[in-house]
């Protein structure tokens, strides 16, 4: 038995390679097409996002939210359940936050951070909860809920910002009077990268363990793979649905609270760059494994961060980290496929 | 009609450490129907995907008329005449028929228009094998042998002159079979070539010309039917001596019920039972026999717990078991073997191990960072209920259906429930693992178990059953103890609901 596993996962790794050996060719191919030496642009690229200190800590600062939303998908997934609305959840979690911090700060004290904290998540929590028990109760599909609950979440944010929490001294800029320093969670080696990539590591691995040894996630595993059999042995179904959703919702919930507080350092309309929805991609990609959605976020994290470098320096189009992106997650999602394909034609 | 001749030679194929299938010779002649015998997991099914050219073997040849064939998927095999009804069915349930024949047909335009050449054209073979199937009714409404003969249709659709049933018979209702019998004879006699699974001698009986035997991947026998006697067949079957069948459990010691229905309804969108009132005493064998689709499905989850009622109650030693907060079986007291195991109690996509250990999911403590305890115990059930091959790590997916069925019923009655409610617990199963099942049971009897047994077998539960109630259109229309019971009575309440008035 032992053997099976090892030879399973020496596949893994081997259309890991090659799918990574596909989206570098792909990348170069995309670079000749828009003009720029591939090799030079590639090798730019690598260099914009692991070469030095401080494109290091860029690259992990694009990482911790990405994490966090891949975590939001992650969880409703090992019940079988399509959230897309980790985007959402962030945005409603910086409210919260945020008016937790509105609330607090005359009093200031040592509680003014945990207590931002708490609310991201209870903000994100509620915004899964909402559809999780849409589901649960009334059948209704969690993946459209999400995706809708999106909208109004960022509109939301806007109406917030533009309106009561404006504050006056920012001339009509459209934000929140600025997180207090003792609310901001604590930057580590004098970058901007924040703690809350240390909460977001430490909770994937949290939850795989979960995922793995508890009876919770045990249970998750029979239900997601047949709901009458998991009914049978006295789970239940809906419970989860409601429990999967909200909890998804609080790692999405503090991708957006630290966003907003340590990154951008107020509350304003366009807190994440579609987080969300790379969480999301990120989670299918690392296979609903929290523990492999942490590589995956980094190397995500890091193609966005050099793109925007890149950008900077090379004056190339800012849209293309986004079609890297995509071609990232074309090339990952394909390999496989066309791997079982060649190996299904050879027989 | 030019007869043919299909020869598969030296087939081997191996599923890692399994030989399902071990240098297998096998001739194919048209005009002819050929029966593959053998137990379960005897590898008849993965002889004949690899004659369908969904698998590949690992070597030997297929040659038709002499000609070598090198099968890449199932199109080609299509396309050279070969047509496959499968033991699991590849329906879309939430289309209608027409809509499903439609699908499967090539010739048919991406286009569905009403009344169309194409459709007339597909409906023709439906009309022809099951007259009564409305085409517009949707698949999921139907029963499990009305979707197998649509399955027929979709596969004769394609012209097949070799047609493969993968045990078309453990599906269907006596009168069903009969009508698949009279089916096989007019394929036979215009000349095409009918092949058909199954571990029931009765079909073999019925209409095998030929006879082929599989024991463990190997081919035991091929030869015309008439050269074996029944005993025979099933020494070849089973690889060893004559199976006694099981005796009939002694009779209940006590005449006090241990399990009371009073006045039990329930619900489900497609079908409702009402009024059933029953008394089950220890150590007594009730069956319930009847038609399937009257109802059985949703009194076995209401009798368990599973299925919210609408009135009434089950009450096991004193105790309701259905008006519990949460619909669930109780633990220990009630054991439930459902239907189509495949379907309704495994995962397929865990391991045989969770799946034995998920009963008692909920006794478990939060953490299990070892699965040593879980993984020994579940190879010694693996073991002692014969499930082939006793691998804790293999997906339950994988293993074949009679294998799954014991599986469950491992499982199941691993305990020692004051009720069991089985439906048709030797579905799919050969003779000697229906043997194994039967002592189980009866272990359970002597052990003073009540057993609530629903089955279509209407031979068995006359061996077996202390008593057998008629379900019929959701109410049980008569109860009759085995001594006086008969065969007739029980087939017109079964199919009547009533006995014929006598004039
Ligand atoms: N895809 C598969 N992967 C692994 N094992 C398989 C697969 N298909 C069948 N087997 C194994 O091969 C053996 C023969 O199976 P099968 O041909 O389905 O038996 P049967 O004679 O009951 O139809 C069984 O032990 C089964 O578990
Ligand atoms: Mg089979």
């Amino acid at each position: 038995m032992r053997v099976i596993g090892q030879s399973q996962q020496a596949e893994r790794a081997l259309t890991a390679l090659l799918s990574a050996f596909a989206f570098i060719l792909v990348a170069m191919g995309f670079f000749a097409f828009i003009g720029e030496p591939p090799f030079q642009t590639l090798l730019a690229m690598v260099t914009y996002a692991v070469g030095d200190s401080y494109s290091l800590s860029e690259s992990l600062v694009k990482t911790t939210p990405i994490l966090f939303c891949a975590l939001a998908a992650i969880i409703p997934a090992r019940l079988g359940l399509i959230s897309v609305g980790a985007e959402g959840q962030l945005y409603i979690g910086a409210l919260v936050g945020t008016f937790v911090m509105l609330l607090a700060v005359p009093y200031g004290g040592w509680l003014l951070m945990p207590g931002i904290l708490i609310g991201g998540a209870v903000g994100g929590a509620i915004w899964g909860w909402l559809p999780g028990v849409l589901r649960a109760r009334f059948q209704v599909n969690e993946t459209i809920t999400t995706l809708l609950l999106n909208y109004i979440a960022v509109l939301l944010v806007s109406a917030a910002v533009y309106g009561p929490w404006k504050d006056l001294a920012n001339l009509g800029w459209p934000a929140t009077i600025a997180f207090p320093d003792a609310s901001v969670l604590p930057f580590m080696f004098g970058t901007r990268v924040h703690a809350g990539l240390l909460i977001a590591v430490v909770a994937a691995l949290s939850l795989q363990v979960l995922f793995r040894y508890s009876r919770w996630g045990q249970g998750l595993d029979v239900l997601k793979g047949n709901a009458r059999v998991g009914r049978m042995m006295g789970l239940d179904f809906q419970r989860q649905a409601i429990i999967v959703m909200a909890f998804g919702g609080v790692f999405a919930g503090l991708a957006g609270i630290t966003e907003a507080s340590a990154i951008q350092g107020r509350l304003q309309p366009g807190i994440s760059v579609g987080y969300g929805l790379t969480g999301f991609l990120v989670a299918w990609l690392a296979g609903h494994n929290a523990l492999l959605a942490i590589p995956v976020s980094f190397l995500i994290g890091g193609l966005i961060a050099a793109g925007d470098t890149l950008q900077l320096f090379n004056k190339i189009p800012a849209s293309s980290a986004i079609v890297l992106q995509g071609l990232l997650f074309a090339t990952a999602l394909a390999v496989p496929g066309l791997i079982r394909l060649w190996r299904a034609r050879r027989g | 009609m030019t007869g043919r001749h299909i020869a598969l030679r030296g087939i081997n194929k191996r599923f890692g450490a399994l030989t399902a299938n071990d240098d297998v010779d096998l001739d194919i002649a048209s005009g002819a129907c050929l029966a593959l015998l053998g137990e379960n997991g005897a590898g008849k099914s993965t002889l004949m995907k690899v004659l369908y050219g969904i698998t590949h073997a690992d070597s030997g040849t297929i040659s038709i008329d002499g000609v070598q064939q090198n099968f890449r998927g199932p199109f080609e095999a299509m396309a050279a005449g070969i047509g496959m009804v499968f033991q699991q069915f590849s329906l879309a349930p939430a289309l209608t028929v027409q809509e499903n024949l439609l699908l499967a047909s090539p010739t048919a335009p991406w286009l569905h228009v009403p009344g169309s050449r194409a459709l007339t054209a597909v409906l023709e073979v439906l009309a022809r094998l099951a007259p009564d199937i409305d085409p517009r009714s949707r698949v999921a409404d139907l029963a499990v042998g009305e979707r197998q003969l649509i399955e027929l249709a979709k596969v004769l659709n394609l012209n097949a002159r070799t047609i493969i049933l993968d045990e078309p018979t453990s599906v269907l209702t006596p009168t069903e079979t009969k009508r698949l019998y009279g089916f096989i004879e007019t394929l036979v006699a215009d000349g095409a070539a009918v092949i058909m699974i199954t571990h029931k001698l009765a079909d073999v009986e019925a209409c095998a010309d030929h006879t082929a035997i599989m024991h463990r991947g190997r081919m035991v026998h091929a030869g015309p039917s008439a050269d074996l006697s029944r005993q025979q067949m099933v020494e070849l079957m089973i690889g060893t001596a004559s199976p006694a069948t099981a005796d009939r459990p002694s009779a209940p010691a006590s005449t006090t019920p241990r399990v009371i229905v009073r006045k039990l309804a329930a619900d489900t969108e497609t079908s409702s039972v009402a009024n059933i009132d029953l008394e089950v005493c220890a150590g007594e064998l009730l069956g319930i026999a009847g038609v399937v689709g009257n109802g059985q499905t949703v009194l076995a989850d209401a009798l368990v717990g599973l299925h919210p009622l609408r009135g009434g109650d089950v009450i096991v030693d004193g105790h309701s078991v259905a008006w519990t907060p949460k619909p669930r079986i109780p633990d220990g007291r009630v054991a439930y073997v459902p239907e189509q195991p495949v379907h309704n109690a495994v995962v397929p996509d865990l391991d045989l191990s969770a799946n034995l250990g998920m009963r008692s999911i909920l006794q478990r403590r939060f953490w299990q960072f070892s699965r040593q305890q879980q993984d020994a115990d579940a190879r010694a059930l693996l073991e002692s209920a014969d499930v082939r091959p006793p691998e804790p790590m293999r997906k339950a997916g994988t293993l074949s259906g009679g294998n799954l069925q014991k599986l469950v019923l491992g499982r199941e009655l691993a305990g020692a429930p004051s009720l069991i409610v089985a439906c048709y617990p030797t579905m799919g199963l050969d003779v000697a693992a229906t043997r194994a099942v039967y002592r189980n049971l009866f272990e359970h009897l002597d052990r003073g178990a009540a057993i609530i047994w629903i089955s279509e077998e209407l031979d068995d539960l006359l061996d077996y059953a202390h008593r057998i109630a008629v379900l019929h259109g959701g109410r049980i229309v008569g109860v009759r103890d085995w001594a006086s019971a008969s065969r007739a009575e029980i087939g017109d309440l079964m199919l009547l609901g009533a006995l014929p008035q006598c004039a």
